[in-house]
């Protein structure tokens, strides 16, 4: 049974929909220069394939003001994460890395592998609106100390960490430093001429590229243990068949990317929380108010299971996403919601509405009010009732 | 019987024990699997479940035949509308 035609979609730091422009620079490289990319000395189609993931390389390594042979692809921003973190700790002589608490699960997730294996990992606390503490961050970081990996801005709630700051205490005190760029690049400046960063998780599918393919920036003189082991593509540190429709994709979505979608994207992040935190009561922001990524908007809702909030807006055609996983697979509430300070009843009231190229403001307007109707429903047949906070 | 039209069905759902929101996420699986003119039976005993079930009804513009309860338990019937 068709539910909806028309839908809104507001969980573009899930994924996006893919451009069909981009989808149009792929095409060729499935149907027409579909060899894998070769040596000068070999075939033309896998020469012209070559020379596609090369253009590729140097259009994403530009929006980063990167060398082009600083990048490589990778499957997705998972991939990049665990080859930055495996691939610097297996490298190195130091056996400390030290990551934020509200990490996405690759970063975490590689961290946690790697302290079972007997490394140790410090987990850095975040204040309530979701930054590190740059004292914390100092004190943290000893001889034995490898990496920092602190993400570029939160998955969740949107909190763009001070990287200015933190990339400089790990350049003065000698250690590596990684970031998680996945809801940042193409939205957010990242220049690593200015920055001493030295490695960079990039995703694809969050600025409407395809799914699939991802990179990972790692800084000139940066050594890493290969991961993926087999042939020697990828400077030799990812082996497989290049994904060269994806890199080209990928590239292509980069390229669609202005500062003047950005800027939409703010003003109906904005015009949303205004519009929801001013008609429904009992709502709390999660995450800064000005630092935070212009595509996300984080609210929690009182008094309401965020999952049935969830359930009865998809049945009004609106997509967005919960930090309530009562009912998910992690069975967990939120690491993010939890890391700032709030409690399981907050994190199962919160939603996640982000934003992306396709949206209009006639959406969130839409959304406001079918949220709005929603809320009040719930909340009238809500065994949590009003007369407590949570 | 005549060829080519399908005749609508009756379906029960079972989620007694159940509490909020699987009772609602069993009732929509059971929707989307549905044709027009089916009708959908849904035995519970969450109260939530009760109130939220008929307000997903109405957000999808099917029809609420019927609401019950004894002894603690509640019976839904939900109704596909017949296609225009």
């Amino acid at each position: 049974m068709q539910m909806h035609e028309e839908r809104i979609y507001l969980d573009n730091s899930a994924s996006t929909r893919v451009d069909e422009r981009v989808v149009e620079a792929m095409k060729p490289y499935m149907l027409d220069t579909y060899a894998v990319a070769t040596s000068d000395f070999a075939y033309t189609m896998g020469i012209e394939a070559k020379e596609a993931l090369k253009e590729a390389r140097e259009k994403i390594a530009e929006k980063l003001n990167a060398d082009s042979e600083e990048l490589i692809f990778t499957s997705g921003a998972t991939e990049s994460s665990n080859l930055a973190l495996k691939g610097v700790m297996e490298k190195s002589n130091g056996d400390h890395i030290v990551i934020s608490k509200i990490e996405d699960f690759p970063v975490l997730k590689s961290a946690q592998k790697l302290e079972k294996k007997g490394y140790e990992v410090t987990y850095l606390d975040v204040d309530e609106e979701g930054f590190v503490d740059m004292e914390q961050l100092k004190d943290s970081i000893k001889e034995d100390t490898a990496l920092v990996s602190v993400q570029h801005a939160n998955q969740e709630i949107g909190t763009v960490q001070n990287i200015e700051e933190i990339s400089k205490i790990c350049e003065e005190e000698g250690v590596l430093y990684h970031t998680d760029a996945t809801h940042t690049f193409g939205r957010l400046p990242l220049d690593v001429e200015k920055l001493p960063i030295d490695l960079i998780t990039l995703a694809s599918h969050t600025i409407h590229g395809p799914k699939g393919i991802g990179a990972l920036y790692i800084r000139d003189g940066t050594e890493l243990q290969k991961q993926m082991d087999g042939g020697f593509q990828e400077n030799n540190l990812r082996a497989g068949v290049e994904n060269i429709p994806g890199a080209v994709g990928f590239a292509k979505a980069v390229e669609l990317i202005d500062e003047e979608e950005n800027e939409r994207l703010k003003q109906m992040r904005d015009s949303l929380i205004e519009g929801i935190m001013s008609e429904i009561p009992h709502t709390v922001l999660n995450g800064p108010e000005e630092k935070r990524t212009p595509q996300n908007a984080n609210i929690t809702f009182q008094y309401v299971e965020g999952e049935s909030i969830t359930l009865h807006l998809d049945m009004r055609g609106i997509a967005v996403s919960t930090g309530s996983a009562c009912f998910s697979k992690s069975l967990e509430a939120s690491h993010v919601i939890l890391g700032i300070g709030g409690d399981h009843e907050r994190a199962h009231g919160s939603l996640r509405f982000t934003f992306g190229r396709f949206n209009d403001q006639e959406e969130v307007d839409k959304v406001i009010e079918e949220t709005s109707e929603v809320i009040e429903k719930l909340r009238e047949i809500s065994p949590l009732g009003e007369g407590e906070e949570v | 019987m005549e060829e080519g039209v399908k005749m609508a069905s009756s379906k029960k759902i079972d989620v007694l024990g159940e509490t909020c929101p699987v009772p609602l996420v069993e009732t929509r699986k059971a929707i989307r699997k549905c044709s027009p003119g089916d009708i959908i039976e849904v035995v519970g005993n969450h109260p939530e479940s009760k109130k939220e079930i008929p307000m997903a009804v109405e957000e999808l513009g099917l029809e609420l035949l019927d609401v019950k309860e004894k002894n603690d338990q509640w019976r839904i019937k939900i109704k596909i509308p017949e296609d225009d």
